[in-house]
């Protein structure tokens, strides 16, 4: 289904993503490279993504509860987060493992862990309203019609 | 010819020739979309076009072929996809030392994207290498965070370009003209 064939509500579900900046243009470029008979390339990458980013989600934690922190596998950690947050768009967990380098190169552990936390909610909060999305979107492509609002 | 040729018999192709690894969630990732079955086979000869709903790529006069190194498995995932939806034949591996065995046993590249970290060869030396073995590809330094001294040392180790990363498609459509021509 074209992205201008897509319900309202979807459309604003969609477009509130970008408003709240949880996502950025990169998300777009990667839908763009989808076709009808590959409308799911991004619903794959997302779902890879939250499958192969929990365990290190997991790993940083656990580095976190460690003293002293050291600092550079923190920074390498976060170097792999980053890199698979900015493969599909995800913009403000983007920013929250940038805000966490700087933390670390300054030696910043409150910093650290205040900023782990934000970027934590934020990467639990993105999966969700990403799901729905792609559950929606799903729905509309299936039935050609969409649940409106009443 | 790419109107009829679906992603799934692309991955297919690609994917039989990867060094890589094996991961449930590459395997979910792979099972999902080859789940469809087998499409009509390239036919590389003319060139590759891409038509999607939302870009046109320019019909490549050539068969652009590109190696991915990137350790990062989902990066890896992603670079390769869009390289291959924008029409190149990718190949991807996880380290310098595999991405320097198959350019030994005779793999050519167009394109060489190459992640500033890897596990022991790091991304600058395995251009390095590279360079040294008479690689004459488009080589791309990738990196996710910054560090000091990086784009000096991908750059004396003969890189044309440095990226962060991510690989965009608006970013790389322009180069794989410039390639083409």
């Amino acid at each position: 289904m074209e992205r201008n064939h897509l319900p309202r509500h979807l459309v604003l579900q969609r477009q509130s993503l970008f408003d709240q900046g949880l996502l950025d243009e990169q998300f777009i470029q990667l839908e763009e490279l989808q076709d009808d008979a590959n409308p799911n390339f991004v619903e794959e990458v997302v779902t890879s993504y939250y499958q192969n980013t929990s365990t290190l989600i997991v790993i940083i934690e656990q580095a976190l509860g460690t003293s002293p922190l050291d600092f550079n596998k923190l920074d390498g950690y976060m170097y792999q987060l980053k890199g698979s947050s900015s493969s599909f768009g995800a913009k403000k967990v983007k920013a929250d493992c940038t805000l966490f380098r700087e933390y670390c190169k300054a030696g910043n552990v409150e910093g650290c862990m205040r900023t782990f936390q934000q970027l934590k909610k934020e990467y639990a909060s993105l999966k969700r309203k990403l799901e729905a999305y792609f559950q929606l979107a799903r729905q509309a492509r299936v039935t050609g019609t969409a649940s409106r609002p009443k | 010819m790419w109107k009829n040729l679906s992603l799934l018999h692309l991955y297919k192709l690609i994917y039989s020739h990867l060094h890589c690894y094996q991961h449930q969630a590459f395997e979910d990732f792979g099972a999902s979309i080859f789940s469809e079955g087998m499409a009509p086979g390239i036919e590389s000869s003319e060139g590759n076009n891409k038509m999607s709903k939302g870009y046109q790529y320019p019909s490549w006069k050539k068969k652009l072929t590109g190696l991915v190194v990137d350790n990062e498995e989902l990066c890896r995932m992603v670079e390769k996809g869009i390289m291959g939806l924008c029409g190149v034949e990718t190949q991807a591996v996880e380290t310098g030392e595999a991405a320097v065995e198959l350019i030994a046993s005779g793999a050519t590249f167009d394109i060489i994207v190459i992640d500033r970290f890897l596990p022991s060869m790091t991304g600058p030396e395995t251009a390095r290498k590279m360079r040294e073995m008479g690689v004459e590809s488009k080589i791309i330094g990738l990196f996710a965070l910054y560090f000091e001294g990086d784009e000096e040392e991908f750059v004396a180790a003969g890189v044309d370009d440095f990226k962060e990363k991510p690989l965009s498609p608006n970013w790389l459509v322009p180069m794989l003209r410039e390639l083409d021509n």
